[in-house]
C-alpha cells in the first residue's frame, strides 16, 4: 500500500499444504539482508532486495525459495556489474522478465514489489507493483494484492485504503486489510508480518491474529 | 623464423612474444593508426563526437558511409580504423543494448554497454581462427547514475573514460592539441568548435559537412528526466545522443 | 550475455503432475478489453478501455492497453495481458533495430508480419489479439492481429469481448474521409459501448491519435467511471492493531566523530 512518503507491505506466515498447516512462519518476506541468516524465530515471505525495496512471493513454497535465491543471485551481480543499488522500476521489470521467460511453464508464484524509489530530483517516491505469474505488471497507485486470499483483499482494502496515510496510519490500514482478509480465507493466516518503509527508516512488525 | 618487427609471434595471435607483447594486437593497433581522425570532447553540460569521413575515391558515394553510429536512445560510438569490423560491433552492441533493455525496461549505462563491447572485443584476442578488431572506439553516453561519459575502446579490449580523446590517424598531434584547449567547464557548443579546429589541423582538402560527422549527448534537465520517468507521451525517454544533420554540421562549419 | 528471446518449458512437466494432484495453474490477468482502430482523413486512432481482469475479478482498473511499437506507430492489446505486453515490447525492440540498420522510419506492414509471424509460431498459445495502426511513408495503416497469425487490413476495426458492441457502433456511424473531430468521437462513443454494455470492459478511455506529423496519446481522454470520494475516513485508531514483536531498522546512521588533537596520521 502506497502512503505519504512511504509504503507499507505485509503478507501472513502459513504455510501449508491445502488445508493442512505446515508451518506458521513462513516468510513470503525475509527480514534479512541477502544472505544474512534471519536470527528472528519468524521467517515470512517478505523479501528485501534493498534498504527501501522490498518484494513478497506468495505461491508455492518451492517456487518462493527457488525465485527468492534466483533473485538475489541476479540483484547481486546487478550491483556488482552497475556499481549501484537496483531502483524498484528496474527490479520490478527484472522479475517480470524472468516470470515471462516461464509463460509456458511458468512459476506459481504472484510477486508484490514495495518501495521508495528515486526520483531525478533527488527525493523519494512510493512505488508498488504486483505481478501475476507470468509477469504481467500492474502499477498501481494505491494498493497491490496476491495469492490467496487475494479476491477478499481486494474488497477491504478497496474500502479502506485512503490516499496520504502517515506511516503509523498506514500501518493500521495495511494491518486491519490483511487480518481482515485472511480472517474469511481459509488458507491464509496464523500471524502475519507488516513492513512500513519510510525515507529514514524500516518499521517491522509482527502481528497478533487468530492461529486457527 | 624471420621477419622484421614480431617474428615468428607476428603470425600466432594468442602466443606472447619472450618480451611479453601479444605482436597481432600491436598491428591492429597500427591499422587503427592508418584509419581517419575520430575525437571525443566530454564538456560540462554534454559530450561531443567527431570524425572526419574520408572516401579514397570521389566517385563514391559519400552519403552512404556512416561513421558515427547511434546504438540505443541514450549511446553513440565513433570510430577510427577499419570500417567492416565495425559494423560487426555496432550491430552487437545495439543488439546488446536491446536485450538489456527488454530485461530491465530501460537502457544499458554507458558503462555497462562499453563493458559488452569490450569484453567482445577482448574475446577477439584469445579465440581460435580469429584476429583482433582492427578498430578503436569512443563510445559517448548519458545515464542517471553517472551523467554524461566518454570512453575509448581499443582492439585489445581495454577501455578508459576521457575527458577528451583522439583516435586514428594524426592521434597523437590531436591529443596535444585537446590538452592545450581543454578545461572542465567548456560548453558543449566550444566542445563542438574545439572538436572542428581540432580535426581542421589534420585534415587534408576541404572540411564540409559532407566529410564531417558529428554526434552529440546532451544532459537532459531535471524536468526532462522526469517526464521521461511520469510516462507522459510514449513512456519513453527523449533521446539523450543525436547525430548531427548536414545542416547543423554546415551551421558550424560556418561559424 | 543477456538472455535472448526463448521460453523455458523446464517446470511443464513438474505443473502437470501438481495439476493432477489437485493444484491447477492460478489464473493469469486478461484484458477482457475493447479495443478499436480507425482510418479518418489525416491518419489513424486507435482507441482502449482500460479495464484488466483476473477471472471475475477487477485486477486494475487503470491500465494501459495501447503500446508503444515506434514514434508513429502503435499497438492496442487484447487477451493475456502478458502476452500483449511481452510480444509489442518484443517487437517494438525488433523494429528499433531495423530503423537503426536501415536509417528509415520502419513500417506499420514491417510491424504486423513481424507480429503475425511470432504468434503464428506460438500457435496461439500467446493469446494477443492486437489492433496495429500507424503513418508510415505508404501512408496511414490499420491492421487487426489474431492469436493464431491471420490478420486484416480494414478502415475500421474492433478486437477483444467488447469488439461486438464496438463494432456496432462503427458499423452504424463510420464514414469514409471523418474528420479528426468525428473520427475521435466516434472512437470514443465505440469504446464507451464496449465499457458500458461489456462486462471484460471498463473504466476509461484511452485513445491515441496518429498522422503523418505526430503522434498525440490520449490517456484518459474521458473518464466515465470516475470514484467518487469517500464521504468519510475509515482510518482507524493509532494502536487499533495489537503486535507482538517490533524491529526497526533505521537506515539513516548518525554518527559523531569527535576529531582528537595531536599529529595527524601518517597515511603516506
Amino acid at each position: 500500500m502506497v502512503g505519504k512518503d512511504c509504503v507499507a507491505i505485509a503478507s501472513d506466515l502459513r504455510l501449508g499444504t491445502q488445508a493442512l498447516g505446515i508451518s506458521s512462519n513462513f516468510q513470503r518476506v525475509p527480514v534479512s539482508h541477502f544472505s544474512r541468516v534471519c536470527p528472528s524465530l519468524t521467517i515470512c515471505q517478505v523479501f528485501p532486495i534493498t534498504d527501501r525495496l522490498y518484494v513478497g512471493l506468495p505461491g508455492l513454497g518451492t517456487d518462493v525459495t527457488t525465485l527468492y535465491e534466483r533473485f538475489r543471485y541476479r540483484v547481486n551481480m546487478y550491483t556488482i556489474k552497475e556499481e549501484r543499488e537496483i531502483h524498484p522500476e528496474t527490479f520490478t521489470h527484472m522479475v517480470s522478465s524472468t516470470l515471462y521467460e516461464h509463460r509456458f511453464g511458468p512459476y506459481f508464484i504472484e510477486p508484490v514489489v514495495a518501495g521508495l524509489s528515486k526520483l531525478p530530483t533527488g527525493g523519494l517516491k512510493p512505488f508498488i507493483a504486483a505481478m501475476d505469474l507470468i509477469g504481467c505488471i500492474n502499477f498501481a497507485k494505491d494498493f497491490v494484492v496476491a495469492g490467496t486470499a487475494s479476491s477478499k483483499l481486494y474488497g477491504v482494502a478497496e474500502g479502506l485504503w485512503e490516499p496520504d496515510l502517515e506511516p503509523e496510519d498506514l500501518f493500521e490500514t495495511i494491518s486491519q486489510t490483511l487480518l481482515n482478509a485472511v480472517d474469511r480465507d481459509a488458507f491464509s493466516g496464523w500471524g502475519a508480518v507488516v513492513h512500513v518503509i519510510t525515507k529514514d527508516r524500516v518499521i517491522s512488525r509482527t502481528l497478533k491474529a487468530r492461529m486457527d | 623464423m624471420a621477419s622484421a618487427d614480431g617474428g615468428a609471434y607476428s603470425y600466432s595471435l594468442t602466443v606472447f612474444s619472450p618480451s611479453g607483447k601479444l605482436v597481432q594486437i600491436e598491428h591492429a593497433l597500427a591499422a587503427v593508426s592508418q584509419g581517419t581522425t575520430s575525437l571525443g570532447i566530454k564538456a560540462s553540460n554534454g559530450i561531443v563526437i567527431a570524425t572526419e569521413k574520408k572516401s579514397s575515391s570521389i566517385l563514391i558515394d559519400d552519403s552512404m558511409i556512416e561513421k558515427v553510429a547511434v546504438v540505443c536512445p541514450n549511446i553513440g560510438i565513433v570510430y577510427s580504423g577499419m570500417g567492416p569490423d565495425f559494423r560487426v560491433l555496432i550491430a552487437r552492441a545495439r543488439k546488446s543494448a536491446q536485450a538489456y533493455w527488454r530485461v530491465y525496461g530501460e537502457y544499458p549505462p554507458t558503462k555497462v554497454l562499453t563493458q559488452e563491447i569490450a569484453t567482445v572485443m577482448q574475446e577477439a584476442t584469445q579465440s581460435g581462427g580469429v584476429r583482433p578488431f582492427g578498430v578503436s572506439l569512443l563510445v559517448a553516453g548519458y545515464d542517471i547514475h553517472r551523467g554524461p561519459c566518454l570512453y575509448q575502446v581499443d582492439p585489445s579490449g581495454s577501455f578508459w573514460a576521457w575527458k577528451a580523446s583522439a583516435i586514428g590517424k594524426n592521434m597523437v598531434n590531436a591529443k596535444t592539441f585537446l590538452e592545450k584547449r581543454y578545461n572542465d567547464d567548456i560548453s558543449l557548443e566550444d566542445a563542438i568548435h574545439t572538436a572542428l579546429l581540432t580535426l581542421k589541423e589534420g585534415f587534408e582538402g576541404q572540411m564540409t559537412e559532407k566529410t564531417i560527422e558529428i554526434g552529440v549527448v546532451t544532459v537532459p534537465t531535471v524536468e526532462e528526466l522526469t517526464a521521461g520517468k511520469e510516462g507522459g507521451g510514449t513512456g519513453r525517454p527523449r533521446p539523450t545522443f543525436r547525430k548531427l544533420t548536414e545542416e547543423e554540421v554546415k551551421d558550424y562549419l560556418a561559424l | 550475455m543477456y538472455r535472448s528471446s526463448g521460453f523455458d518449458f523446464s517446470n511443464s512437466i513438474r505443473n502437470h503432475s501438481l495439476a493432477e494432484k489437485g493444484l491447477p495453474l492460478p489464473k493469469v490477468t486478461s484484458t477482457g478489453t475493447t479495443i478499436v482502430g480507425c482510418v479518418f482523413k489525416d491518419g489513424i486512432i486507435l482507441g482502449a478501455d482500460t479495464r484488466a481482469t483476473e477471472g471475475p475479478i477487477v485486477a486494475d482498473k487503470n491500465c494501459e492497453k495501447i503500446h508503444y511499437i515506434s514514434e508513429s506507430i502503435r499497438c492496442c492489446g487484447a487477451g493475456t495481458a502478458a502476452d500483449t505486453e511481452f510480444v509489442t515490447a518484443t517487437i517494438s525492440s525488433n523494429m528499433d533495430l531495423h530503423a537503426l540498420s536501415t536509417g528509415r522510419k520502419p513500417r506499420v506492414v514491417t510491424a504486423m508480419t513481424l507480429l503475425k509471424q511470432h504468434l503464428f509460431r506460438y500457435q496461439g498459445h500467446v493469446g494477443a489479439a492486437l489492433v496495429l495502426g500507424g503513418v508510415d511513408v505508404t501512408g496511414p495503416q490499420l491492421f487487426t492481429i489474431h492469436p493464431h497469425g491471420s490478420t486484416d487490413k480494414l478502415p475500421y476495426v474492433t478486437m477483444g469481448s467488447g469488439s461486438l458492441a464496438a463494432m456496432a457502433i462503427f458499423e452504424s456511424s463510420w464514414q469514409p474521409n471523418m474528420t479528426r473531430e468525428q473520427a475521435l468521437q466516434l472512437v470514443t462513443t465505440a469504446i464507451s459501448a464496449g465499457i458500458f454494455n461489456d462486462l471484460g470492459s471498463g473504466s476509461n478511455v484511452d485513445a491515441c491519435i496518429i498522422t503523418a506529423t505526430g503522434t498525440e496519446m490520449l490517456r484518459n481522454f474521458v473518464k466515465p467511471n470516475e470514484r467518487v470520494e469517500k464521504e468519510r475516513k475509515y482510518t482507524f485508531r493509532r494502536g487499533a492493531t495489537a503486535w507482538k514483536s517490533e524491529s526497526i531498522r533505521k537506515l539513516i546512521v548518525n554518527e559523531q566523530v569527535t576529531p582528537v588533537a595531536g599529529e595527524a596520521m601518517d597515511v603516506s
